[in-house]
């Protein structure tokens, strides 16, 4: 979208009976004007957004005409119907976006003073693109925007890296699939019955289906006009057993017999191909194959046979043996691929595999499409891979950019392994009592008392005994939850109590990094921010209270402690502000005194 | 830079240069200008193959009057690439500096299956049948027909580029395979027939070893080369075992079998030629009469694979009586194959020396010493002169003739093994003879013999007094060169004891014990959990790696260390090899991190580097011994001790041990980089196994270090990597520079040289 302006084909109607004047309607920032093809026809018009009220449209998949209805704040109606819903789906986010807007600039004329610019279209897409992928912070934007706590300018102020364009494309990152094989889960086995049971999920079959191609075209091929789909898999399955008893000669004898299964244990053609048509494409630096080519010495029944460091294969019945080893290899190149396969895709078989065959086609034809760069800039990474780093200016390599799906998830393993690992190496000091500290820590200031500072101004060990007494309390927390290095203090609370508190915790960090930024206050719309933001933050300091309070009942009395020790920082970083507030509120008045010309 | 090493002025592609790379030029200059060759030990990581381009193609620049040629020889085609790559580097910065003077043509040679351009011949499935299939389009007489028949079919390239004849050239420049055939294409010529046309002018000729050690393919592609040029052999480490395959040869009873049926089309052809063209047989008898040096006027596209033995003597001498005729032949052949057939139908194992065996095939088979010399050109000559296209097809009789030229020319450093079965496997009768090679010196010695200056190099060349011996030459230059470092980027660890303390080892007594496979595996999930990127592994067999990965894959292993990374595996299939490779770096490039596991002695652990963040921590599993029952590796170290006097306990831990540094020393690439080593085996930590070791890596071996388990590896990875990511000085810190700019080398010039170095 060209952001600016929208133009589209489509009928106006005053109501949802009438048959509608076909024309153009034309959409700006600013207002909306419809242009009949008729140009004499009565219906041509202008209209600004702000007196519009709001919109509704025709849901995507209903029987109902593509329309949009917008009322304006005289109740009129104006119902536009399109050709289609791509337009309808332009327009409806055009409109939502110019009525946020006019919405937005004509409330607080007085608090967007010097700071607010109006910020262009793009970064208004980009914000709302970021919200909407970002719970947390649509959270956040709710609560204090909304709620007149912060203007809409002052929160993304403190954003800027997130809108800076870069980033915010990079965030569609597709979440990779799992490295770990599915379909290689073993059977179970009932003791009491002949009985293997396997277990698919439309999951496991996506992954089958990506890392065994042939599986793939014969499930389309046969399924479901020639078995069903119940049967497929069982023939599957039983192929899949024949593979894992390791019985090679069995699984040639069933083979002979059964043409589908055959296809099962048989090595995939589809891949084979694919393999050649990739081997082509290979780093040249990497390609061993290439190597096999220009290798005279090994004809066949050259060089030394068995001198013990060539193996030795046992080729009999070799096609029926797929190795784990060729699983492995091939899973892996699946994952690093990734699929175009969304969750709600992975319904049951039939779509999976119907996805997959899209998804396919597209990867192919894009493909053949930057074949021809993808060799120059092969080889342009080659020549960069070349150089010795050290031994001129830096040159980095487009590395892709790290990508954590939820931070917090990775510090909290991180942390948790970090405390297991200091508890490990200290596990000498441990024994150290608080006395013995508080003793030792005595005895070297009373040194020092005695003989003035010299040069380690108290010995290390005894720094380190007093230092790992007081934080006993943290890390020990940390060690007897943390004996999984995933779990963490906070998941041992109910789900609620831990949502509220996060939610909390970024509530404070959110308006505690306003407050700072707004000292020293310079004016008197950085005093009306603060004055605003301290309201605020008085409230959840109240808030926390009633949360203490609260659960000194419902939680269990070892847990009450951590929620303490959690919270008591939040509180301390709220109380600190407060007391800069008033410090300074002191100071501004003693001085206001003597200047009266001040600001306020 | 550009700076003086006496009266050569050097153009370096780099604003700074390593300490180790300047003095490592200056000795390679000094054995330039004795015009002797030299064997040197640079570890790996210090920029070892563009400090020995800048400096040769420096020297024949300075030195206009000398025209000094460079065949750089590497083990791989991909390592070809590599240099290829930094050449042009090398050559476009000198083309900056100096202008069109310094204008070089270098080349990359290999076989047709990588230089060809015509997509019927590409179809083909492997070499040899790239090989036929180009033969067939053209081999002269297949020219000669087609002038006459339009409807044979030809090679357009290679018609073109016979049309263009000595317009036919490449213009000055750096040429990998992949621009060849680019050329080629935009061209219409051939790029296989340019290349091989060319070498004979390029400047620097990069191309694999065999094409100088084994006799068959070097006597076609190095024949014209001037004794002037300057040899490199890089990554030299395995060169006499690459000198001993490249004479060896081995028969089965498949190869009989197709030897066979080889002689009887042979037959039927020279049915027909007499029918239908007696005069060319007889043509031929007399050519033979005069003697075999007919090679020279065979046009480019008829040689086939030369002699297997060595050429000197064999080209003067006239063909013995008894094989001229083209039916005598066959009969002599038919003779040896069922000599051998019945030799291979034993139980027991046999070893004989050459003349034992040659005394008993005149005695049964009545096959004199002369004639078994002869057969393979006897049958080269036969095959052009029945017109035989599809060469593939006859492998099996060219490998009995390479058998027979090779033992009736050599008497020692040879043995024949004849074995009923592999005794890994009693029960499945294969039986093989297999004639061995066991003396490295022969395959190199002309090579010593023709070029004046040869360079052997390596990482790992220790224990370098070690190498002049089994190669029998005599170095003006030998030696080994330490890293200087600016931080210790690199961590070697002997990993003694698992968790739980018990030792672990690939001994053969405890490789099957399930405690040892467990305690590696648990080793890998701990590393892989804190180690970020990539990780190789190195195992000491496919066997023990299949069986350990199963194992693994059984009890969960696997499935704990695929939740931090992906998982690829070399396999014994090329193809798969290569794709798992460059999945595995793209796996490592989009920071999702990947395990490589590999084996020591395989073609990964030949000549792939895992450096920067394609390898953080490389783990040994094991030393990778040779398999020691092995009645060959037996016979050759019967040989070393009673020709070399060394030991053959010496001898085995020498080569399991620069296998095993080979391994590990591809995890890092400049001073800049930095990885982990972790030598997992209770027998490194003794003294007589870990002293083997190139001297680079024991000087970061601490002693702290020699004796770990599992636990505190994990705790020394940990803070080495923590200590890693701190910024650093890179020029060095203290007295001594790790990093030289132009002006350092510059004061050095006025100061004296060994000022500052080391």
């Amino acid at each position: 979208m060209a952001s600016g302006q929208v133009t589209k084909r489509v009928k106006y109607k005053t109501s949802v009976k009438d048959p509608g004047t076909p024309g153009r309607l034309l959409l700006t920032m600013e207002k909306l004007a419809f242009r009949p093809n008729n140009p004499n026809s009565a219906s041509k018009f202008d209209m600004e957004f702000r007196y519009i009220k709001n919109h509704k449209y025709t849901k995507e998949g209903s029987n109902k005409a593509p329309m949009l209805n917008l009322t304006s704040n005289q109740g009129v109606s104006y119902i536009f119907e399109f050709e289609n819903y791509n337009d309808l789906q332009v327009c409806k986010e055009f409109v939502g976006k110019a009525l946020s807007k006019s919405g937005e600039t004509p409330k607080p004329a007085d608090t967007s003073q010097s700071l607010s610019e109006q910020p262009s279209t793009e970064e208004l897409l980009l914000r709302m693109n970021l919200l909407r992928e970002n719970s947390e912070l649509q959270k956040l934007h709710k609560r204090f925007v909304s709620d007149g706590v912060l203007t809409d300018a002052e929160f993304w102020a403190t954003r800027k890296k997130l809108l800076s364009g870069d980033l915010s494309r990079k965030s569609k990152q597709r979440v990779g699939l799992k490295s770990v094989m599915l379909s290689d889960s073993k059977p179970l086995i009932d003791g009491r019955t002949n009985k293997v049971t396997f277990n698919l999920t439309p999951e496991i079959v996506r992954e089958i289906f990506a890392e065994k191609p042939a599986v793939h075209q014969a499930y389309l091929n046969v399924v479901p006009n020639k078995m069903t789909d119940k049967d497929f898999w069982t023939k599957y399955c039983r192929a899949e057993y024949l593979h894992h008893s390791k019985n090679a000669h069995a699984a040639a004898a069933e083979a002979a017999e059964d043409e589908e299964l055959a296809l099962f244990l048989k090595p995939d053609d589809i891949l084979a191909s694919e393999t050649r048509r990739k081997i082509r494409c290979v780093d040249p630096t990497l390609d061993m194959e290439a190597d096999q080519g220009d290798d005279y010495t090994h004809l066949p029944d050259h060089g030394i046979v068995r001198d013990g460091s060539k193996e030795i294969t046992d080729s009999q019945n070799e096609p029926y043996m797929r190795t784990l080893l060729q699983d492995l290899n091939r899973h892996s190149a699946v994952v690093l691929e990734g699929t175009a396969i969304d969750d709600e895709q992975l319904k049951d078989t039939q779509t999976v595999a119907e996805a997959l065959i899209q998804s396919k086609q597209g990867h192919k034809t894009a493909n053949e499409e930057d074949d021809g760069n993808a060799s120059q800039e092969k080889l342009n990474r080659i020549s960069k891979m070349m150089e010795i780093e050290d031994l001129q200016g830096s040159n980095d390599l487009p590395l892709a950019p790290l990508c954590i799906k939820d931070p917090r998830d990775y510090f909290d393993s991180q942390q948790a392994c970090a405390f297991k690992t200091s508890r490990d190496t200290t596990i000498g000091t441990e024994a150290v009592s608080t006395r013995e500290a508080y003793g030792s820590l005595r005895d070297s200031i009373s040194q020092i008392k005695v003989m003035g500072l010299n040069d380690p101004i108290i010995k290390p060990e005894v720094a380190m005994k007093v230092l790992s007494v007081l934080t006993h309390n943290i890390s020990s927390t940390k060690y007897h939850l943390g004996k999984n290095p995933r779990e963490s203090v906070l998941d041992g609370f109910p789900n609620k109590i831990k949502e509220d508190l996060l939610h909390h915790w970024m509530s404070i960090e959110e308006l505690l990094r306003h407050y700072w930024s707004s000292y020293p206050v310079t004016t008197a719309y950085l005093y009306a921010k603060v004055n605003r933001l301290k309201d605020a933050m008085s409230k959840i300091d109240s808030q926390l209270q009633v949360i203490l309070a609260e659960m000194k009942e419902s939680v269990q009395s070892d847990l009450r402690n951590q929620l303490t020790l959690l919270i008591r920082p939040m509180q301390q970083a709220l109380e600190a502000a407060m007391q800069h507030h008033d410090a300074d509120l002191q100071k501004r008045l003693a001085k206001s005194g003597e200047r009266p010309n001040g600001y306020v | 830079m550009k700076f003086q090493i006496e009266d050569v002025t050097v153009y370096f592609p780099y604003d700074n240069i390593y300490p180790e790379q300047y003095s490592y030029m200056v000795e390679l200059k000094r054995a330039l200008d004795a015009k002797g060759h030299c064997l040197l030990e640079m570890p790996t990581g210090t920029g070892k193959t563009i400090a020995l381009l800048s400096l040769i193609t420096s020297y024949s620049l300075s030195k206009p009057q000398r025209q000094v040629k460079l065949i750089y020889c590497t083990r791989t085609v991909h390592e070809m690439e590599k240099t290829l790559a930094e050449l042009k580097l090398l050559h476009n910065y000198q083309i900056k500096h100096l202008g069109p003077a310094a204008g070089i043509l270098a080349i990359g040679l290999s076989s047709r299956k990588n230089l060809c351009v015509n997509p019927t011949v590409l179809a083909a499935e492997n070499r040899d049948s790239v090989d036929a299939a180009c033969r067939k389009l053209t081999a002269s007489w297949v020219r000669a027909l087609a002038a006459e028949n339009p409807n044979v079919p030809t090679c357009e390239f290679f018609e073109n580029y016979e049309r263009a004849a000595s317009a036919a050239v490449l213009p000055p420049g750096v040429y990998t395979l992949q621009d060849l055939r680019a050329y080629g294409r935009e061209k219409g010529w051939c790029p296989y027939f340019l290349a091989r046309h060319m070498v004979q002018f390029a400047n620097v000729v990069v191309y694999s070893y065999q094409y100088l050690l084994d006799p068959k393919v070097a006597g076609i592609i190095s024949k014209e080369m001037q004794k002037e040029s300057v040899v490199v052999f890089d990554e030299a480490h395995n060169i006499d075992n690459v000198c001993i395959e490249a004479l060896s040869v081995s028969v089965r009873s498949k190869t009989l079998d197709g030897a066979s049926r080889n002689l009887s089309r042979i037959n039927q052809e020279i049915e027909r030629f007499k029918a239908t063209d007696a005069g060319r047989l007889r043509a031929e008898y007399n050519r033979l009469v005069e003697g075999l040096a007919q090679r020279g006027n065979l046009a480019a596209t008829d040689t086939w694979l030369a002699n297997p033995a060595l050429p000197d003597d064999i080209l003067k001498e006239a063909v013995p009586g008894n094989i001229r005729r083209a039916e005598h032949f066959l009969h002599v052949l038919r003779r040896l194959v069922q000599y051998l057939r019945g030799r291979l139908d034993t139980e027991n194992v046999e070893k004989e020396s050459p003349i034992s065996f040659v005394a008993s095939l005149n005695t049964h088979a009545g096959i004199d010493q002369k004639t078994l010399k002869f057969c393979y050109d006897r049958l080269h000559s036969l095959m052009l002169t029945l017109e035989i296209t599809d060469t593939d097809e006859f492998l099996h009789i060219q490998t009995i003739c390479d058998f027979a030229t090779l033992v009736g020319t050599y008497s020692r450093g040879f043995s024949i093994i004849i074995e009923p079965f592999d005794e890994r496997m009693p029960h499945i009768p294969d039986p093989v003879l297999q004639l061995s090679c066991h003396d490295a010196s022969l395959a190199i010695k002309p090579v010593f013999d023709r070029f004046q200056s040869v360079v052997i190099t390596s990482g790992t060349l220790s224990p370098i007094d070690l190498y002049p011996r089994l190669l029998n030459f005599h170095p003006v230059v030998s030696r080994s060169f330490t890293m200087s470092l600016t931080r210790d980027c690199i961590c070697p660890m002997v990993l003694t004891r698992g968790s739980d303390q018990l030792p672990v080892s690939t001994k053969f007594d405890m490789r099957s014990d399930p405690g040892v496979a467990r305690n590696y595996g648990k080793l890998l999930v701990e590393m892989v959990s804190v180690v970020p990127d990539g990780i190789v592994c190195f195992f000491v067999s496919y066997s023990y790696m299949d069986g350990i990965i199963n194992s693994w894959n059984e009890t969960g292993v696997l499935k704990e260390i695929m939740q931090h990374k992906l998982v690829f595996i070399e396999t014994q299939d090329v193809v798969e090899t290569t794709l798992a490779l460059d999945n595995y770096r793209r796996a490592c490039d989009c920071g999702r991190g990947a395990v490589f596991f590999s084996v020591a002695r395989g073609k990964v652990a030949e000549g792939i580097d895992f450096d920067r963040h394609y390898g953080r921590l490389v783990i040994m599993f094991g030393i990778p011994f040779q398999y020691t029952l092995s009645k060959i590796l037996i016979a050759r170290l019967e040989y070393l001790r009673d020709t070399f006097q060394i030991k053959e306990g010496d001898f085995l831990t020498f080569d399991a041990l620069r296998q095993a540094a080979q391994c590990v020393g591809r995890v890092i690439r400049s001073k800049a980089d930095y990885g982990m080593m972790i030598f997992a085996d209770k027998r490194y930590s003794r003294h007589d196994k870990r002293s083997k070791l190139p001297g680079w890596i024991l000087s970061h071996l601490r002693d702290a270090n020699l004796n770990l388990s599992t636990d505190m590896a994990l705790h020394i990875a940990r803070e080495f990597l923590r200590k890693m990511a701190q910024p650093y000085d890179k020029t060095g810190t203290g007295g001594r520079k790790t990093l030289l700019s132009q002006e350092d080398l510059e004061k050095m010039a006025e100061n004296g040289v060994q000022e500052m170095l080391f």
